[in-house]
């Protein structure tokens, strides 16, 4: 096949390459395409095409998702109302809320209304699986009534909590009182509140950590174990050193996953104590809502929300980390 | 044969694509050709309405808004309820949103917190054109004014939100107490109730119960105190304020008020009071209705009681009815407006609504006359009624950024804590609102 015209002459050899001539233009040739090269077209053609047909998802996933954010970091520096956007000022939401003291309140108590619920859950949600790994009769319905708390609305779940929590008269503190141990004032003590809270909590999720762990528990061969017992290793040191490092990679998922869940999670507080008695229940999150729903700061209740998930993302990091460490 | 294949000739991916481009690119175009829901350009003129009562309320409000004949040129009325959830967000993203209603019930300082933003259209014309008819004339003395500011009137009031005094008759038989006029005898009926083991000094401080700062606000307003002195300013620490404090740490200290009740809702309350385990307490108008049962016989008004300086003085909030600037007719929802207060009379003769009305047509009328506790309410608890404005009569938004504010249901939880003394509850509420007005 003669070179094509505008292909440049090889240079001779112990002389300066030339430079390229200028293109001339000539007529046109058909000349064959080479199947590469077709192929390649095909798969920029086809790129293209997918692309395309991404585009929409994409536009529509920015408009629901980065919209809202850029509008809510907007509005954090700002002092603006629901309706109206306000004056711009700089960091001076951030800087008020960090330095209010019911911030750095909600802070702690989230923290430790966090780390509790979570690992509380987990270790619940660890003990039933194990129970419902062995064969005993009625183990389906037993895992059935186990799935209640997750499965039946918050609404309903809190209201069946206040009744029987909330006066000297509902079932759990006419219990204490038959028992001599007083008719303790669950929702109206401020330290009870707190721990009747995160029970609350605990009890609304160990289901979801169950499911996890039994998941992750079926999939370990039980060779594994066989052969460990052989070894002469104890039931302890099987559940040290075989059961938890099988299941560490959904252990940390569902820490992430549950961590997130409750930072974020308004209804739980808010249906139970409201924040209350005296903010001693108030989460970020509720702190965040009565700011901008019931003070109508909305500045400063968006800029809670922002440092919340600025928070979350840095936890949620380093328990990732952990993730991809416990490869099995 | 129908080809459903989208790779056929019959439907190429160029083709496919070009359909999703189209299809894309008429979204906007059909949106910008809509209608639009707004109340703004054009349209009917939109009837908004809280869920006041029974659901048979809601549906009597509707037919009253059908009912509604316009006058030639001037829009016709739809109807939507809104329920109570969120609901301020609801009429704040509505705003925004330029969707609003023309005319709607709503929270009781609503109408102020919109004003101060400039969403509402003042009454001022309506309530000339009342005058004009005789309307304005059947509203109970007082009433009006507690929707004037210095712009005007922000809307026109039509229902009574009432805290009166309770108590459960056959409970303070049974204690050999007789119904207290004053603090003093309050002490010691609280004393002899509680020896049936009965709270003398009923109340509720739970999750988003407003009960937890209306309480103390109905006892330093029947103290001759308040939140604002008598130029609008802020004044939470006057001794008037400091006393009525004391009085109910007083009543927690002697056990005459449920330790539980900081932790109540509506609900506990009512049951507590359903159980006879509540004698005698400040509630709303409702509360007999509420509680309903056997006991709710037994459970009747008492007259206003008498601080130690001889003061009276009742919490009465004004529910009440507002137009927006927003609207297809500002001539439309005036008519509209002054159409369902001419007929919001079917309310109490069907004993819908457990407010106290704002007509004296309905106060006189045979059916509220049945009901002897709200003939009490409206003679004793009425004109001796006032808001958080109390002292002061021009606060006007202010009282919308109290009412509900965090700062009030702490305030409430505190004064039923047994940690925290009346001077230092009050100077945190001062302390708070005094930032949030400013």
């Amino acid at each position: 096949m003669s070179p094509s015209p505008t292909t440049t002459e090889p240079s001779a050899p112990g002389t300066a390459p030339q430079r390229s001539p200028r293109k001339v233009s000539t007529p046109r040739r058909f000349t064959p395409r080479s199947p590469a090269r077709v192929h390649n077209q095909q798969a920029k053609s086809r790129r293209r095409t997918l692309a395309l047909l991404v585009l929409p998802s994409v536009v529509l996933l920015l408009l629901i998702n980065a919209y809202p954010l850029v509008y809510a970091a907007f509005q954090s520096l700002h002092n603006g109302t629901l309706i109206n956007t306000g004056d711009f000022v700089g960091l001076d939401n951030y800087k008020s809320v960090l330095s209010d003291p019911a911030f750095w309140e909600a802070v702690r108590f989230t923290a430790v209304f966090t780390v509790v619920a979570v690992l509380g859950s987990w270790l619940m949600g660890l003990a039933l699986a194990l129970v419902l790994r062995s064969d005993f009769p009625g183990r389906s319905v037993f895992k059935i009534l186990l799935m209640l708390p997750w499965v039946v609305p918050v609404v309903v779940s809190a209201t069946s909590w206040n009744q029987l929590l909330s006066t000297p008269q509902s079932l759990v503190p006419h219990i204490s009182d038959m028992l001599g141990l007083g008719s303790p004032l669950f929702l109206a003590d401020p330290t009870l509140a707190k721990i009747t809270v995160i029970l609350f909590e605990m009890w609304l999720n160990f289901p979801f950590m169950m499911l996890m762990i039994s998941a992750s528990l079926a999939s370990v061969d039980h060779s594994v174990y066989e052969a460990a017992r052989m070894d002469g290793a104890s039931g302890r040191q099987q559940f040290f050193r075989i059961t938890l490092p099988l299941i560490a990679r959904s252990t940390y998922i569902s820490w992430i996953l549950m961590t997130i869940f409750i930072v974020n999670d308004f209804p739980t507080v808010y249906l139970l104590t409201g924040g209350g008695p005296e903010s001693s229940t108030t989460t970020l999150v509720v702190l965040a809502y009565r700011a901008v729903f019931q003070n109508f700061q909305v500045g400063p209740g968006v800029a809670i929300a922002f440092l919340m998930t600025f928070t979350l993302v840095v936890i949620s990091t380093v328990l990732y980390r952990q993730v991809r460490k416990a490869h099995v | 044969m129908t080809n459903t294949n989208a790779s056929s000739p019959g439907c190429s991916r160029r083709r496919f694509l070009g359909l999703a481009a189209a299809a894309a690119a008429s979204v906007p175009v059909t949106s910008a050709c809509g209608s639009g829901t707004g109340s703004g350009a054009s349209g009917k003129l939109k009837f908004w309405d809280m869920p006041w009562g029974t659901a048979a309320y809601n549906d009597v409000s509707k037919r009253i808004i059908t009912s509604y004949k316009p006058t030639t040129g001037l829009p016709s009325a739809s109807y939507q309820g809104i329920a109570w959830a969120n609901f301020g967000q609801t009429f704040a993203s509505a705003i925004a949103s330029g969707t609003n209603p023309a005319v709607s019930t709503g929270g009781g300082f609503q109408a102020f917190q919109f004003a101060e933003q400039g969403a509402i259209a003042y009454a001022d014309n309506l309530i000339e054109t009342m005058k004009k008819d005789g309307f304005y004339d059947d509203f109970l003395p007082g009433t009006l004014d507690g929707m004037k500011t210095d712009k005007g009137y922000v809307a026109i009031p039509w229902e009574l939100d009432a805290h009166v005094w309770w108590y459960n008759k056959a409970l303070l038989e049974e204690a050999g107490a007789k119904v207290p006029t004053n603090w003093d005898e309050l002490l010691t009926a609280g004393k002899a109730l509680k020896k049936i083991g009965v709270y003398g000094f009923a109340t509720a401080a739970g999750p988003g119960n407003s009960l937890a700062y209306e309480t103390p606000m109905t006892m330093m307003i029947g103290n001759g105190g308040g939140l604002f002195d008598a130029d609008g300013k802020l004044d939470v620490l006057n001794a008037r304020n400091v006393e009525a404090i004391e009085f109910i740490k007083q009543l927690v200290g002697e056990g005459i008020v449920d330790p539980a009740s900081v932790g109540y809702t509506n609900d506990n309350a009512y049951a507590q009071w359903s159980k006879k385990r509540y004698g005698l307490g400040n509630e709303q108008g409702g509360l007999a209705e509420n509680v309903g049962g056997e006991v709710a016989k037994d459970l009747l008004v008492m007259s206003p009681i008498a601080g130690p300086h001889g003061d009276k003085g009742a919490l009465v909030v004004e529910n009440n009815v507002m137009m927006y600037k927003n609207t297809p007719s500002q001539e439309g929802s005036e008519a509209l407006l002054l159409h369902w207060l001419k007929n919001m009379h079917q309310f109490w003769d069907q004993a819908l609504v457990n407010g106290l009305p704002v007509l004296k047509s309905i106060a006189e009328s045979p059916a509220f006359q049945k009901r002897p506790n709200y003939v009490k309410m409206v003679k004793e608890y009425q004109p001796i009624g006032t808001s958080y404005a109390t002292r002061g009569k021009t606060i006007g938004g202010a009282q919308s950024k109290m009412d509900g504010n965090s700062a009030m249901y702490q305030f409430g939880q505190a004064v039923l804590s047994s940690k925290t003394d009346a001077k230092a509850a009050l100077t945190t509420l001062s302390n708070a609102l005094a930032s949030l007005l400013k």
